[in-house]
């Protein structure tokens, strides 16, 4: 605690509050424009953390980080076009929330479930990152299997209209992650020869292509009708369609609070990461509903769910980096290079060798939040005003930022081809009515899957009955087993019926 | 560093002029550099080789006096950005800051590679990786030979493999020893430290990040000719026996056929590197040993490497996919 303010000391003058404050604007306009995000945000700031002290480069990288996880918000509520792939879960209700003139409700609902998340999730962080990050290490390959397989699940509550072309795009969703070096004995999949293919298909371009490029040609389509709405609707004049009810504020907080739990604890886990967390986040809020089916038409709880998740897996992601010395995301490898720079060895050593830097660290995250909350807030209103510009002179202009956003991850034209294979497959998708939030979840939690499933055979000693000594895999194969059941037959009725 | 001298200046004129003249390419290397390098890096931005580079690239940039933009191509473990290098003009303004494994092992691994120590030329090589076998502090053995006694009267323990070179030690370890060892597969350093700390594994290969967590973590054996300076205790496997010992260095490639004077000039450059102290600081805090080599050193270096790294591969039967 006297490290803390010690901290907060270090951190509370100008310049280092300019430096957060500059990070976190920067993240939250990155993160508002589709195409760019948080891959932008590293390529613009290793450079500049040569030269700043620090307190404040490491208070920059974090409120880029913070502010590109709440900023993806935005323009997955105003124009479909989810920042980054954690945010396309937001977009499902946002968007029509926006269409019906409550764009305002749903910004300031996506912001505030964003700094709750990002705010507890810094707490927790700053509490308990050493006993946390230990029984972490209790979850194993083992163990994640299990828990992967069970997420998989989720695609049964996600599919929209169709169980069935639910699961066709999922398995799409795994089938294109299998492409790349296999993972256990190096052995290239379905690469025809190309080295750029060898990493496997990067996720940036994909989701790129996938969300933001298909729905830009998708409302190109539909132009006329669009434009004849934006200009009935525009942003509502009633104030409760501007602002959150205590009634809906009634209704989120419970949502917020999973949201951030769950996304505090895939944050600590090994490997998932923000889409992870906001899908299963939306997922488990629909399923918990008495009115599921509504989700999807407007449900201000379903953009609490998403971004809650989504924010908080920012700082427990820092959990096992400072605790273990292990890069749990792409952040957290940031911030390493951001230490070692700085002449600090990430890990469990940090915290006797500069306590007090570690101590400014936490500051400037909680200082990053409030930051966040101002600089949303502010900004919000003006992003707002997007809803009433014409589609033809957003969409020319937001292609161009995807093609940047996609070629920036590897500086490779290879990825804009990427981003476009993915467009065509993305427009066919909405087209056809297949949903592409299940195409994504294959295509997250497939791989891992598949990878801690080869890794767990190794580990069982190819022997089932070594499970015995995993009883949290037990519990969640069981679990998975139910769910698929009762999924099964609640659908199978819903024919019925029909 | 991007800041444009009037020394630039006039050492752009003066070479543009050369350069319609048509004077011999001595000349060329005599004003060398006189524009802007840019410094390619095969991994993607952020990782523990980009930021030598760019530590690299700022000690340079200062004893040059041009600028050196860094730019991430990531792909295939080096291997894209060394085809984008191999196509660049050999001008000296673009080279490649890469882990020479691209080159010494690569081609043994990954069949679309064939690079060989004649695709480039190099201006030296500056730090080391400290690759070897790691394991929890308090695990029972401390050496590779006691680890092989222990393996033996522990049948099927779990190694932790994150390459192809991390699963041929142990391949090789088991069969000389007659060991029955579970190899599981891991993603990256990450991955490692998360299996060694989460007792998932005994042991794993580590690329080095392992000793960022002394207190629980220590090295048994170096996979490298020499004993890592984090831990000099720690044998080499060479020392244990096996004659497995590959090293890697990061390095500066060049396209084939760059004046000799140009790589003298950037090993010169790279050479000061060694002794700034702004970049002991940080390579010590990332355990990142300095072991500069010449442009002599650093062609004998990687030839004898190559070599070496195709025998040892080739005899564990290992096939390019």
């Amino acid at each position: 605690m006297d490290h803390l303010m010690t901290g907060f000391m270090d951190v509370l003058n100008p310049g280092t509050i300019l430096w957060v404050a500059a990070g976190v604007t920067l993240g939250y306009i990155l993160g508002a424009i589709p195409g760019l995000g948080k891959a932008t945000g590293v390529a613009v700031a290793i450079p500049l953390t040569f030269y700043l002290t620090p307190v404040a480069a490491l208070g920059m990288l974090i409120g880029i980080a913070k502010g590109s996880a709440a900023g993806s918000a935005v323009s997955a509520i105003l124009l479909n076009t989810p920042g980054e792939p954690s945010s396309a879960p937001t977009a499902l209700d946002g968007y029509p929330l926006a269409r019906q003139g409550k764009a305002q409700k749903a910004l300031k609902m996506g912001l505030f479930a964003s700094v709750i998340g990002d705010f507890v999730s810094t707490l927790i962080l700053i509490l308990l990152a050493a006993p946390l990050a230990r029984y972490a290490l209790l979850i194993g390959p083992v163990e994640l299997c299990a828990i992967l397989l069970f997420s998989l699940t989720f695609i049964g509550g996600l599919s929209g209209g169709s169980l069935t072309k639910g699961l066709i795009a999922a398995a799409l969703g795994v089938f294109f992650a299998t492409i790349g070096l296999e993972t256990e004995t190096f052995i290239p999949r379905l690469t025809f020869g190309l080295l750029e293919l060898e990493d496997g298909i990067s996720l940036v371009p994909m989701a790129i292509g996938m969300l933001a490029v298909a729905e830009m040609i998708n409302q190109a389509g539909n132009m006329k009708a669009l434009d004849r709405e934006t200009s009935a609707i525009s942003d509502s004049a009633a104030h409760e369609d501007r602002v959150i009810t205590r009634v809906e504020w009634r209704r989120s907080l419970p949502v917020i609070a999973r949201g951030t739990l769950i996304g505090s604890v895939i944050g600590i886990l090994p490997g998932l990461g923000a889409s992870v967390a906001s899908f299963l986040s939306y997922g488990a809020t629909k399923n918990a509903s008495k009115t599921p089916e509504k989700y999807g038409t407007g449900m201000i709880e379903g953009v609490a769910a998403a971004e809650s998740a989504d924010n908080a897996v920012v700082p427990s992601s820092l959990v096992p980096l400072f605790a273990l010395g292990i890069p749990g995301s792409v952040i957290a490898a940031l911030l390493i290079s951001a230490f070692v720079l700085h002449g600090l060895t990430p890990g469990p050593l940090m915290f006797q060798q500069q306590p007090r830097l570690v101590a400014a660290v936490y500051a400037s995250m909680i200082l990053a939040s409030f930051i966040m909350l101002i600089i949303g807030y502010t900004c919000q209103r003006l992003f707002a005003q997007i809803i009433k510009v014409p589609l033809r002179l957003i969409i020319p202009g937001v292609l161009f930022l995807c093609c940047v956003g996609a070629y920036m991850e590897t500086g490779s034209i290879f990825s804009i081809y990427v981003m476009l294979f993915f467009a065509l497959i993305g427009f066919f998708s909405r087209k056809l009515d297949f949903s592409f939030v299940t195409f994504l979840i294959g295509f997250v939690i497939g791989p891992n899957l598949e990878f801690t499933f080869r890794q767990s055979i190794q580990l069982l000693g190819s022997d089932i009955t070594n499970l015995k000594h995993h009883p949290i895999s037990i519990v969640f194969i069981v679990l998975t087993l139910a769910t698929a059941w009762w999924t099964g037959r609640s659908n199978s009725r819903k024919a019925v019926v029909k | 560093m991007t800041v444009t001298t009037r020394r630039n200046i006039l050492g752009a004129a003066v070479a543009m002029t050369i350069g319609c003249t048509g004077l011999m390419p001595e000349a060329v290397a005599a004003d060398y550099p006189a524009k802007p390098i840019t410094m390619l890096v095969g991994y993607g931005a952020g990782g523990q080789t980009d930021l030598v580079a760019r530590a690299t690239a700022r000690v340079m940039s200062a004893d040059l006096g041009v600028p050196i933009n860094v730019v991430n191509k990531p792909g295939a473990g080096g291997a894209v950005a060394a085809s984008e290098l191999e196509k660049s003009a050999n001008d000296g303004y673009t080279l490649l800051f890469h882990s020479n494994s691209v080159v010494n092992s690569a081609p043994f691994i990954m069949k679309q590679v064939s690079f060989t120590p004649e695709s480039f030329e190099y201006a030296g090589m500056i730090t080391a990786y400290q690759v070897g076998l790691a394991t929890q502090k308090d695990s029972p053995f401390s050496t590779l030979s006691e680890f092989v006694i222990w393996a033996r009267e522990n049948p099927g323990s779990s190694y932790g493999a994150l390459s192809p070179e991390a699963r041929l030690y142990i391949q090789e370890i088991a069969k000389k020893e007659g060991l029955d060892i579970n190899i599981v597969p891991l993603k990256g350093g990450a991955g490692m430290m998360n299996a060694l700390l989460g007792r998932q594994v005994v042991l794993a290969f580590s690329g080095g990040i392992h000793y960022r967590n002394p207190d629980e973590l220590k090295t048994i054996a170096s996979t490298t000719t020499f004993r890592h300076p984090s831990a000099p205790d720690a044998r080499t496997i060479e020392e244990e026996g096996y004659p497995l010992g590959m090293d890697s260095r990061t390095t500066l490639f060049l396209p084939k056929g760059t004046d000799r004077a140009i790589l003298d000039r950037l090993s010169a450059a790279l050479k000061m590197a060694a002794s700034d102290e702004e970049f002991k600081t940080f390579t010590a805090s990332a355990n990142i040993p300095i072991m500069y080599l010449d442009v002599d050193e650093a062609y004998k270096e990687m030839s004898a490497t190559y070599t070496k790294h195709k025998g040892i591969m080739e005899a564990a039967g290992l096939t390019a996919q």
